[in-house]
C-alpha cells in the first residue's frame, strides 16, 4: 500500500438512510458509507482502527459498525441516557460518552464500565483524549471544562471520587468544543465557547495560555497538527484563523485589503458545527448548519469543494484511513464485548482482582517478585505461542476467540492488543504522567 | 586785574582761626565706619576630591575618627557622617563597605549616645540605600547585630532592638534569610538555659526564663519588647515565605498565581495583523529568558543545608524551646496569677504580653502550614501543646467578658475609663481570636469527640461575636471567618447550620462596611462551593446557604447603581451558581429577571459595560424566557444604553436559546416560545415602539421630517448614533432571521408583522425604513409572495428614502453618514423585486407636484438608469419611464 489515505468522516441528522459518508479528501471520490441510524453532535468516533461508533441522535444507545461491513449496523450499545458526545481513546482501550451531566468510561477489552463521573453540573456538550490517550478532557454546558487524568480515574476507589486534574473556569457561558493538540501531557487544548471566546490551555501546568475575543459565539474549534493555527468557527458561519506563531518578518505585502480579509473563510450562512485539519495541514474541512459541508484551502482561503446534505452536519473530521475501511476482507481481531451498563465492581460479585493482570508500581518494594519485565516477557511468549496457534486454521483461531470472549476471566494470552488491556497502572500516591514532566 | 583776581579765587588761603574747628578737608578719609567679620562656613571651592561636611572632614576623616578611643568623638563622627551624607547622597554609593562596615562596628560601643547616633544614621541610610545595594554587605550588618543582643551588657541588648526595628522595616527579606540565628538570640535575650544537674542528664537542655534586675525596665516590659520584636521578626518570615496566602479565607486553589500571563487579544485587532500573538517561547527576533534559576543565592552565604525555619526539623525545634518560655511569659501576665497580687486586671503591659504571646504561637502555626506534611505537624503540636493550651489559655477562655466585668466592679464612677473599656474591648476581641485560630487548628474531625467541651466554648464565643458584629472591622471579620471556616470543616453537615446562621444574621446587618460586605459575599461563596463540590448523592444543602443565595438576584436589582464594585460580585455569585444550575437561585432569578432587565432601571442599563455583559450572559441560564422578559430585552437591545456589540451577543444568546439552533431531533425544552422568539426579532427588528412611532405621527416639520409629495410616507430623521445602532443591530437580526430552515413561512410571518403595525403609518423612522427593506432582502426567494399590500408600502418607503437621500445637503455630516446604507438597501430591494420598481415608477405622476421637486426625480431616474443591476428591469419598464420624461418635459 502506498501513502496512507487520508479520508473524510461526514455524518448528518438528517436520515437513517446514510448515516456517515466518506469520501476522499483529495480525490473527493465517495466510499460506501454507513447505514442505519443517525449520529448525534460529537457523537461519532473510530475505535482503534477497527470500530466506528455513532452515538444516536436523541435516543439512549450507541450504534457500532466494523468498519469493513458499511452496510448494516452490527451492534447496539446501550446506554443509561441519551449520549451527548462520545470519543473513543487513540489506543483503542477505552471509549468515554457523555450521558447528561455524566462520564461514562467503558474499556473496550471486555465491555465493563470503569468509572462514572459526576463533576459537570450540566450536559456534557464534548470530549477530547490526549493523543497519548493518558488524560482526557470533558466540557459542559456549566461552562467547566475539566482535565482528567486517565490512570488517577482508574485506580480511585469506587467510595470515592476522582477528582480532576485541573478544573478551568475562565469561560463564562457552556463549553461548545474542544481540541487537544499533540504532546501527551505536555499538549495544548483549545477550547471554544458561546462567550464569544476560544481560550488555549496547557494541560501540563493548567494554565491558560491564550484567549481569543471574537464579535460571535464560537462553536468549533481546531488546531492544525503543527499548531500553527487555530480555526475557530463562529455562530454566524464564518470561520476564524488564529495564527498562533507570528512571523518576525513581514516581507512586503502590497494587498493590504487582501491581508486584512485573509483570516476568515466566508461561505457557511449557519453556525460552523465541526472543524478538522488534513494531515499536512493544507485543508480545512468544515460542517455547518446550512446542511453543508466544505472543504477549504487553507493557505488561499478558498472554498474547493462544498458537499450538501440533508440536515444539519453533526460531525465531519478527516483521519487517516484504517486499513480495514478499504478491504473488505478484512476483520476486526476481536469482537467487540457487549458493555455493561452497571458500574463494575458494585454489582459485580467476583472480587476485582480477578481479571486481568493488576500492576502496581509502588509494590515492588514491598513484596520482591516477579518484575513487570519478567511478567511481560513471559506473556508475551505465551501470546506468541498462540500466535502460532492462530495460524494453523481460521476456523480454530475463531473457537479460540470464542472461548476467550466468553471466559474473560482468564489471564490467558489473546492478541497483543487486548493484552495490554486489563493492566492497569497504579502508582501508589502518584498523580500521573504530568506530575512526573511538569 | 582780572589775572590776580583769578589767582587769588585758585589759591584762596583758608585762614585758621583759633578756637574755631578745623573745617574737613576734601580729601579727608571718613573713619567713622565699623566694620564685622563675614563668616564663611565652607570654602567655596574645596580642595581635594572629596566633600566634607561643615567641619571640613571629608568621609575618610570621619570614619577614620569612628575609630578614636572617646565617645565624643565618635558621637560627633556619626553626627557628621549624617550630615555628609544628607548633603551628598553620592558619597553614600561610592564608600558603602566601608560605611556600612564602621557603623555596624559601633551598634557594640559602650556608650549609649554613640550608639543611639548610629541607630539614627542606620535610619537614615535605611532609607537611601535599596534592598539589594545592602544585600551583600548584609552578612557584616547580621553579624554585628548578632554580637550586640547576644552583648553582655544590658544596654546595648536594648539598643540592639533598635536597631533590629530598623532592619526589620527595610529589610525584611534579607534578615529572615538568617532566622537560625536570630531566633536563637531572641530566645537569649529572655531565657537562660538551664544549667542545673538534675536536668543535664537528660539530652534535652530546657530553657527557663531569665530576670535580671539590672535592667532599667521591668523584666516584664523587657520581654514584651522582646515578644514585639520576635512577632515582627516572625511576621516577615511568614510575608516572606508566601506572598499567595493572605489571612482568613484564604486556601483557595486558584491558579491565578502562575508564572505566565494569559494573552487575551480581541479578533479584530489580530485579524487587521496589529496584535500578532507570540505563544513559542523563543520564536521570536530574541529569545525570551524567563527561567528563574540563579546560580548562586546572593543573600544567604551561609551553607545552604541549613534553611532557617522553612526546613521542618528546625522549626520543630523552635518551636519545642520557644513555646514553654511563652507558656511562662503567659503564666505571668495572665489574670489568675495576677488578680489576687495586684488586682489591676487592666494593666495594659500584662494584656499587650499576651496578645503578643498568643499572635506569635498563631505566626508558628501558620509556618507549620507550609510543610508539605501538615496533617503530621499538626499531630504532633496536638500530641505536645493541647493539654497546656487547655490549661493555661482555656481556663479564661472569653478575655473580654471577664476582665470588663471586673472592671466595671473596681471603678464603677469614672466615665472617663469607658471609652478606653471599649478600646480594650477590642483588644480583647483580637486576643480571643487569635486564641481561637490557634486552639481550633489543634482540632480536627477525627479528634472531635474529644475536644467537644473546649470547641464549643469557641463556638459559642464566635456565633455571640458574628451575632452583634456590626461594629468590626474588616480585619477583624477576616478573622472571625477564618475562625468560623475551619470550624464548619472541622464538624459535620448539621452542626454547621447554626454557625452559617450566625454569619447570614451578621450579613442581613444593614448598613456593613464595603469590605466586610465582600468578606461575608466570598465567606458564603467558599461555603457554597465547597458543599457542591460533593456528588449529587451526598450533597447535603444548607438552608440558610440556600437562602442567602436566593436573596442575592433581590439584592442585585435593589442595588441598582449604588454601587457596582459589590454589584459585580453578586454578579460572579450568580453566575456561577446558575452555570451550576442551581435550583433556589434559578427560580429567584427568574423571579427578579424582570426587574433586573427592565429597560428603564433595571441593573442591566444602569451597570457599567463590563457587568452589562456578564447579565447578558446571565440570560442563558436562565429557565425560562416569557413573552414579558423577551420585551424587555428587545427594550434594552433597541434603546441604546448598550453598545450594539453586547446586543448582538444577547440576539446570539437568544438564538442559542431559541428551537432554531439546536439539532432537529432532539428534545426541545420549551423555554423559549417560537412566537415570542419572532416577536423578539420583529420588535428588535422595526426599533421603535408602538408608543414611539405613534406619537411620532404628529411630528411636522423641517429638520426632522422629511417629506415628498410623491410618497405618502413622511421620513423621520433619526439622530446619526441611534441610526447607527440601529443598523448594527438590524445587520445581526438579519442574520438570526435567515437561519431559520423555513425560509418562505419566516417571510411571511414578517410579512404580516410589517403589514399589521408599519402599513398605514403616515410617519416612519429612516432607519426602521431601512431596515425593513435589509430584512426583506436578506429574506427573500422565490418561493415567497408578497402581498400587494406590502408591495406599495415597500415602494412608497424606497420612494421616500431616495427622495431624502437626493435632498440631503451637502453639509449636513450627521445624515449624510447614512447614504451609503439606506443607497445600498434601497437599490438591492428594487433590483430583487422588479415588481417594486414598477410601482414606484408609476407612482411618480409627475403633473402632480410643485416644480421644485421636478429635477430630483429626473436625478433619480438618470442613477437608476445608470446602474449596472437595474438597467435591464428599467429597460422593462421603458413605457412607464418615458412617460414619466414626458411629463418632467412639460
Amino acid at each position: 500500500m502506498a501513502a496512507p489515505m487520508e479520508v473524510a468522516l461526514v455524518s448528518d441528522a438528517a436520515g437513517p438512510l446514510c448515516n456517515c459518508s466518506v469520501w476522499e479528501l483529495h480525490s473527493g471520490s465517495a466510499l460506501p458509507g454507513y447505514r442505519g441510524g443517525n449520529s448525534g453532535p460529537r457523537g461519532l468516533a473510530l475505535l482503534g482502527g477497527e470500530h466506528l461508533l455513532g452515538a444516536q441522535l436523541g435516543k439512549s444507545y450507541i450504534n457500532v459498525w466494523e468498519l469493513q461491513r458499511k452496510d448494516q449496523l452490527q451492534q447496539k450499545i446501550i446506554c443509561p441516557g441519551p449520549v451527548t458526545c462520545l470519543t473513543a481513546s487513540p489506543n483503542g482501550l477505552y471509549v468515554l460518552a457523555g450521558v447528561a451531566e455524566s462520564i461514562y468510561l467503558w474499556e473496550v477489552s471486555n465491555g465493563n464500565l470503569l468509572a462514572i463521573l459526576n463533576r459537570h453540573y450540566q450536559d456534557l456538550t464534548c470530549l477530547c483524549f490526549t493523543d497519548d490517550s493518558s488524560h482526557f478532557l470533558s466540557g459542559a454546558k456549566d461552562c467547566l471544562a475539566l482535565v482528567w487524568n486517565l490512570y488517577n480515574v482508574l485506580q480511585a476507589e469506587p467510595s470515592q471520587i476522582p477528582d480532576p486534574r485541573h478544573v478551568w473556569s475562565r469561560h463564562s457561558l457552556p463549553i461548545t468544543d474542544l481540541c487537544c493538540g499533540f504532546g501527551g501531557p505536555l499538549a495544548r487544548a483549545a477550547t471554544a465557547s458561546l462567550d464569544q471566546t476560544a481560550k488555549l490551555w496547557e494541560i501540563s501546568s493548567g494554565e491558560l495560555l491564550l484567549s481569543v475575543l471574537f464579535d460571535v459565539g464560537i462553536m468549533a474549534v481546531t488546531l492544525d497538527l503543527s499548531e500553527y493555527h487555530m480555526f475557530c468557527g463562529g455562530m454566524d458561519g464564518s470561520i476564524f484563523q488564529v495564527d498562533l506563531c507570528a512571523w518576525p518578518v513581514q516581507r512586503d505585502r502590497t494587498f493590504q485589503t487582501e491581508r486584512e480579509n485573509g483570516k476568515v473563510f466566508k461561505g457557511h450562512r449557519n453556525q460552523v458545527t465541526c472543524l478538522s485539519v488534513s494531515t499536512d495541514g493544507s485543508l480545512l474541512l468544515s460542517g455547518s448548519h446550512d446542511e453543508t459541508v466544505r472543504l477549504w484551502d487553507i493557505q488561499s482561503k478558498q472554498c474547493l469543494k462544498t458537499m450538501n446534505h440533508k440536515g444539519p452536519v453533526t460531525n465531519a473530521f478527516i483521519v487517516l484511513a484504517p486499513a480495514n475501511m478499504l478491504n473488505p476482507e478484512g476483520k476486526p481481531s476481536v469482537p467487540l464485548p457487549k458493555f455493561s451498563r452497571h458500574l463494575h465492581g458494585t454489582e459485580s460479585s467476583d472480587e476485582p482482582g480477578a481479571e486481568g493482570v493488576t500492576l502496581r508500581l509502588g509494590l515492588h518494594q514491598q513484596e520482591p517478585g516477579q518484575s513487570y519485565l519478567e511478567k511481560a516477557e513471559r506473556m508475551y511468549s505465551q501470546m506468541y505461542s498462540t500466535r502460532e496457534k492462530n495460524l494453523v486454521g481460521d476456523q480454530e483461531h475463531l473457537t479460540i476467540q470464542q472461548k476467550e470472549s466468553l471466559t474473560p476471566g482468564t489471564s490467558g494470552p489473546r492478541d497483543p492488543r487486548t493484552f495490554k488491556l486489563p493492566l492497569r497502572l497504579r502508582r501508589d500516591g502518584g498523580s500521573g504522567w504530568g506530575s512526573l514532566l511538569g | 586785574m582780572t589775572k590776580k583776581r583769578k589767582r587769588q579765587e585758585d589759591f584762596q588761603k583758608v585762614k585758621f582761626k583759633v578756637g574755631k574747628k578745623k573745617p574737613k578737608l576734601e580729601n579727608a578719609t571718613d573713619t567713622t565706619f565699623k566694620t564685622k567679620a563675614i563668616q564663611i562656613p565652607e570654602q567655596l571651592k574645596e580642595d581635594g576630591v572629596l566633600p566634607t561636611q561643615n567641619r571640613k572632614l571629608n568621609i575618610k576623616d570621619l570614619l577614620s575618627q569612628m575609630h578614636h578611643y572617646s565617645p565624643g568623638v565618635k558621637h560627633n563622627a556619626l553626627l557628621g557622617l549624617k550630615e555628609l551624607l544628607s548633603q551628598y547622597p553620592f558619597v553614600i554609593d561610592a564608600h558603602l563597605s566601608s560605611i556600612i562596615s564602621e557603623v555596624a562596628a559601633v551598634f557594640t560601643d559602650k556608650d549609649s549616645s554613640v550608639r543611639g547616633a548610629a541607630v539614627h544614621l542606620l535610619q537614615f541610610l535605611a532609607s537611601k540605600i535599596r534592598a539589594e545595594q545592602i544585600a551583600p554587605f548584609f552578612p557584616l550588618v547580621s553579624a554585628h547585630l548578632s554580637s550586640a543582643m547576644t552583648h553582655i551588657s544590658e544596654g546595648i541588648q536594648e539598643d540592639s532592638l533598635k536597631v533590629l526595628d530598623v532592619l526589620l522595616e527595610a529589610y525584611p527579606a534579607l534578615l529572615t534569610d538568617r532566622s537560625i540565628i536570630l531566633l536563637k538570640n531572641f530566645v537569649e535575650l529572655i531565657s537562660h538555659q538551664q544549667l542545673s544537674k538534675r536536668l543535664k542528664s537528660r539530652d534535652k537542655l530546657s530553657w527557663m526564663l531569665s530576670v535580671n534586675p539590672n535592667r532599667r525596665v521591668t523584666s516584664q516590659q523587657w520581654r514584651l519588647n522582646v515578644l514585639t520584636r520576635l512577632k515582627k521578626f516572625l511576621q516577615a518570615v511568614v510575608d516572606g515565605s508566601s506572598d499567595t496566602e493572605d489571612e482568613g479565607l484564604q486556601e483557595q486553589k486558584d491558579n491565578s498565581h502562575s508564572v505566565r500571563n494569559p494573552v487575551c487579544i480581541s479578533w479584530k485587532l489580530h485579524a487587521n495583523n496589529q496584535q500578532p500573538i507570540q505563544l513559542f517561547e523563543n520564536g521570536g527576533l530574541r529569545p525570551k529568558i524567563n527561567s528563574s534559576f540563579r546560580l548562586r543565592s546572593l543573600t544567604s552565604v551561609m551553607d545552604s543545608a541549613e534553611k532557617g525555619l522553612s526546613s521542618a526539623e528546625n522549626l520543630k525545634a523552635f518551636i519545642e524551646i520557644i513555646i514553654p518560655l511563652l507558656i511562662e511569659c503567659w503564666i505571668e501576665a495572665s489574670p489568675a496569677q495576677s488578680a489576687p497580687i495586684l488586682g489591676n486586671l487592666l494593666e495594659s503591659e500584662s494584656q499587650q504580653l499576651m496578645q503578643q504571646v498568643l499572635s506569635i504561637i498563631h505566626l508558628l502555626w501558620k509556618l507549620t502550614k507550609r510543610h508539605d506534611e501538615t496533617y503530621k505537624m499538626e499531630l504532633w503540636l496536638r500530641m505536645n501543646y493541647l493539654v497546656d493550651f487547655k490549661h493555661h489559655f482555656m481556663r479564661h477562655f472569653p478575655y473580654s467578658l471577664q476582665d470588663t466585668v471586673k472592671h466595671k466592679k473596681k471603678d464603677p464612677c469614672k466615665s472617663n475609663r469607658n471609652c478606653m473599656k471599649s478600646s480594650n474591648n477590642i483588644d480583647h476581641l483580637l486576643l480571643n481570636l487569635t486564641l481561637c485560630d490557634i486552639m481550633v487548628s489543634l482540632a480536627s474531625a477525627s479528634t472531635l469527640q474529644t475536644d467537644s467541651g473546649w470547641l464549643d466554648m469557641i463556638r459559642k464565643f464566635v456565633t455571640d461575636t458574628l451575632q452583634d458584629g456590626s461594629k468590626l472591622n474588616s480585619k477583624q471579620v477576616n478573622r472571625l471567618l477564618g475562625v468560623t471556616w475551619r470550624l464548619m470543616q472541622i464538624q459535620q453537615n448539621k452542626a454547621t447550620e447554626p454557625l452559617i446562621k450566625a454569619v447570614y444574621t451578621l450579613y442581613q446587618q444593614r448598613n456593613l462596611l464595603f469590605p466586610v460586605r465582600t468578606l461575608l459575599l466570598k465567606f458564603f461563596s467558599r461555603v457554597y462551593q465547597k458543599e457542591d463540590l460533593r456528588t449529587q448523592r451526598i450533597r447535603s444543602r444548607s438552608k440558610v446557604l440556600s437562602r442567602w443565595l436566593a436573596g442575592l438576584p433581590q439584592q442585585l436589582a435593589l442595588l441598582g447603581l449604588r454601587n457596582p464594585e459589590l454589584s459585580n460580585q453578586l454578579i460572579d455569585i450568580i453566575h456561577s451558581a446558575a452555570s451550576r444550575s442551581n435550583k433556589e437561585l434559578l427560580q429567584s432569578l427568574q423571579a427578579t429577571a424582570a426587574r433586573i432587565y427592565d429597560p428603564l432601571e433595571g441593573t442591566l442599563v444602569l451597570l457599567p459595560a463590563e457587568a452589562q455583559r456578564r447579565l447578558v450572559q446571565l440570560v442563558y441560564f436562565l429557565p425560562c424566557l416569557p413573552a414579558s422578559l423577551l420585551a424587555c430585552l428587545s427594550r434594552c437591545c433597541i434603546m441604546g444604553r448598550m453598545s450594539s456589540e453586547l446586543a448582538a451577543t444577547l440576539i446570539g444568546i437568544l438564538h442559542m436559546r431559541s428551537s432554531f439552533a439546536g439539532w432537529k431531533c432532539q428534545v426541545q425544552d420549551n423555554s423559549v416560545n417560537d412566537v415570542d422568539y419572532f416577536s423578539f426579532l420583529f420588535s428588535t427588528l422595526i426599533g421603535f415602539s408602538r408608543e414611539e412611532l405613534t406619537s411620532l405621527q404628529g411630528i411636522r416639520g423641517k429638520p426632522h421630517i422629511s417629506q415628498t409629495q410623491l410618497s405618502p410616507i413622511r421620513l423621520y430623521l433619526t439622530d446619526l448614533d441611534q441610526f447607527l445602532h440601529h443598523w448594527a443591530v438590524t445587520e445581526v437580526i438579519c442574520h438570526s432571521l435567515s437561519t431559520i430552515p423555513s425560509q418562505s413561512q419566516c417571510f411571511d410571518i414578517l410579512q404580516t408583522g410589517i403589514c399589521k403595525y408599519l402599513v398605514g403609518l403616515v410617519v416612519i423612522p429612516d432607519s426602521t425604513a431601512g431596515s425593513v427593506l435589509c430584512a426583506i432582502n436578506k429574506l427573500l426567494d422565490q418561493a415567497c409572495i408578497i402581498s400587494e399590500n406590502l408591495h406599495r408600502f415597500l415602494a412608497s418607503c424606497c420612494y421616500s428614502l431616495l427622495y431624502f437621500l437626493l435632498t440631503i445637503d451637502r453639509e449636513d455630516a450627521e445624515h449624510l453618514q447614512k447614504r451609503d446604507m439606506l443607497w445600498r438597501s434601497c437599490i438591492s430591494a428594487l433590483a430583487l423585486l422588479p415588481r417594486l420598481l414598477r410601482l414606484m415608477l408609476q407612482s411618480l405622476q409627475v403633473s402632480r407636484i410643485c416644480r421644485e421637486e421636478l429635477p430630483v426625480v429626473a436625478q433619480l431616474l438618470r442613477l437608476l438608469m445608470q446602474h449596472g443591476q437595474l438597467r435591464s428591469h428599467m429597460i422593462t419598464n421603458e413605457f412607464l419611464v418615458q412617460q414619466i420624461i414626458k411629463d418632467i418635459m412639460v
